[in-house]
């Protein structure tokens, strides 16, 4: 009797927290089909009448499907990037873990913890001369997520046993067979975290687009949200709409991935 | 196999892209936090300390500097302490635990500056849900202008960065607690060690990495906020809830990059000054690598 009380409770504080993170989910997805006064007043019950029309509205601004290409080119080419980047690097830095590699472990360490130079990073890019290009933007996110990123790969790399690039080797398969036939197919787990952590981090962003992209053919969809609340902040209901469909494609990748995330996070941080 | 056979060549693109992109920004910023670098100068001029005299100067960046350390300080406490009561009550056999543990996590993965837009309307004085639900029991009262009141905007932002952050911390304990045996609880159980007692001495001791993880991601994390104080309250009313991005983002929007540069390291300095304990705690990993 005691013990059903306390799970009862233990339950009850669970359902509450469970409400607390849905309700302002709900609140978006009610008001997004609500009319301008209604939405407005943020209420929680169901539209009086069902209007389609702010999502109508929405795409009626003509840049958003722009928008949308622009942040799945973005996030698609840094995902190829980075995975590609950080796990060659992480495969060299685990297996050789000499004082160079170890020293380049800890510079990419320190690179998750200080904050970026945004401002000198604007300037460099000029410098490079492509400034507000695709091409900066995607080498300013690799560069940003390629520490997390190593870190994760590191970690899980010594889970593949040494003796498989001796077999490998003696095989006759060269290193860039041995990494890409045998090394890569069994990261895959690691590796669709890693793609997760950067498809969200790049569809999200607003902080890297703001300072580093100044035509707005290339803004991403974050960046069009921004810019489209500061115009129309007055009618709620079109923005509610904006929201979900900004939200509905990383909410989409996490729902079905879910797994990966949880795992790869598991795997790379905690068994250490 | 040979350690040294490894060919080096193979940590270049990542090595070069790292250096390049967000190594040498950092050391151009230091050359430039000594310039006039702004928008109307005709050419970048050398000027010494300047920048730096002139922003020890402000109140502003005293401001920006304790609201990101009570920011930093509050969101990891609570963070950590929510994410690891939600994680003991997760780690027992409750129904519907996966879909729980999918619904803590979820906000997690959405953009801040949409959960700022969000959390404009659920603070809202007039129609907002939570001053709508303190009148509805009666506490109406304790009604505030959340994002306006001098008082009450940084505790807001507080609340509506664990909203977003809290799920995580439970997914990295959860797995810590996930390696405990479940026999050395329940043997300790028997010989009459109490829930206390059992959560102070076998399971904090043996959870203690995923302990470090979520300290230094949280502590890291909170230290770099920006979107989801530009969305709500901007640092307003007044600098009352600025922060280092922001303070950095309104200097630069003036026109003032050497200015804003020297913002930038000076939080550049604060980060390393507060990571560096957590990463030495790292370091103590690598030695197993």
């Amino acid at each position: 009797m005691r013990r059903g009380g306390k799970q009862l409770a233990l339950y009850l504080v669970v359902l509450l927290g469970a409400l607390v993170i849905l309700v302002p989910f709900y609140m978006i997805l009610v008001n997004s089909f609500k009319g301008i006064r209604e939405s407005a007043l943020f209420g929680m019950g169901l539209p009086s009448e069902w209007l389609f029309a702010n999502y109508e509205k929405v795409f009626e601004q003509g840049n958003i499907v722009r928008g949308f290409k622009n942040s799945f080119l973005l996030a698609g080419l840094t995902v190829l990037c980075v995975n590609l980047f950080a796990s060659m690097a992480a495969f060299v830095i685990q297996r050789r873990d000499d004082r160079l590699m170890r020293s380049l472990y800890l510079t990419f360490i320190i690179g998750l913890i200080v904050p970026v130079s945004i401002v000198p990073t604007i300037r460099l890019m000029d410098i490079l001369g492509i400034k507000g290009t695709y091409f900066s933007m995607i080498m300013y996110y690799t560069a940003v997520l390629l520490p997390f990123s190593v870190f994760l790969l590191v970690g899980f790399m010594k889970q593949i046993p040494r003796e498989l690039d001796e077999a490998a080797m003696i095989e006759g398969a060269g290193f860039f067979r041995l990494y890409f036939r045998i090394i890569l197919p069994l990261l895959i787990t690691v590796l669709v975290t890693v793609s997760i952590v950067v498809i969200v981090s790049v569809w999200n962003d607003f902080f890297g687009p703001f300072y580093l992209v100044t035509d707005s053919t290339k803004w991403t969809i974050v960046l069009q949200i921004f810019n489209f609340v500061s115009l129309y902040n007055t009618n709620w209901g079109v923005v509610f709409a904006f929201m979900v469909i900004v939200v509905l494609p990383v909410l989409l990748i996490y729902l079905l991935l879910q797994r990966y995330i949880i795992d790869g996070l598991t795997a790379g941080s905690v068994k250490g | 196999m040979e350690r040294r056979k490894y060919p080096l060549y193979f940590s270049y693109p990542a090595v070069v892209v790292f250096l390049l992109f967000f190594i040498a920004p950092t050391l151009i910023g230091v050359y430039y936090s000594f310039t006039n670098w702004n928008i109307n100068a005709d050419s970048v001029k050398f000027i010494g300390f300047d920048n730096y005299a002139a922003l020890f100067q402000e109140p502003r960046l005293g401001k920006a500097l304790s609201n990101t350390l009570i920011f930093a300080a509050a969101v990891t406490v609570l963070q950590n302490v929510i994410g690891f009561a939600l994680a003991l009550v997760m780690n027992e056999s409750i129904r519907m635990r996966n879909f729980f543990r999918t619904v803590f996590f979820m906000p997690y993965v959405i953009a801040p500056i949409i959960i700022g837009y969000v959390f404009r309307a659920i603070y809202h004085p007039e129609h907002g849900i939570v001053n709508k639900l303190l009148e509805g029991v009666g506490l109406g009262f304790m009604a505030q202008d959340w994002l306006n009141d001098p008082k009450w905007a940084l505790f807001s932002i507080i609340i509506t960065d664990l909203w977003k952050v809290s799920g995580f911390a439970m997914v990295i304990y959860l797995a810590g607690l996930q390696f405990i045996p479940k026999d050395l609880l329940e043997s300790a159980a028997i010989d009459g060690a109490n829930y206390w007692h059992r959560l102070k001495n076998i399971i904090l001791p043996l959870i203690a990495s995923s302990t470090t993880v979520n300290i230094l991601l949280s502590l890291i994390g909170s230290m770099k906020v920006f979107e989801m104080v530009m969305v709500l309250t901007d640092g307003g009313p007044g600098y009352t809830t600025e922060v280092f991005y922001t303070y950095i983002r309104s200097t630069f929007s003036m026109g003032e990059m050497g200015y804003s540069t020297a913002i930038n390291l000076v939080l550049f300095a604060l980060v390393t000054l507060v990571g560096l304990p957590v990463l030495a705690a790292l370091k103590k990993r690598e030695v197993e690598m």
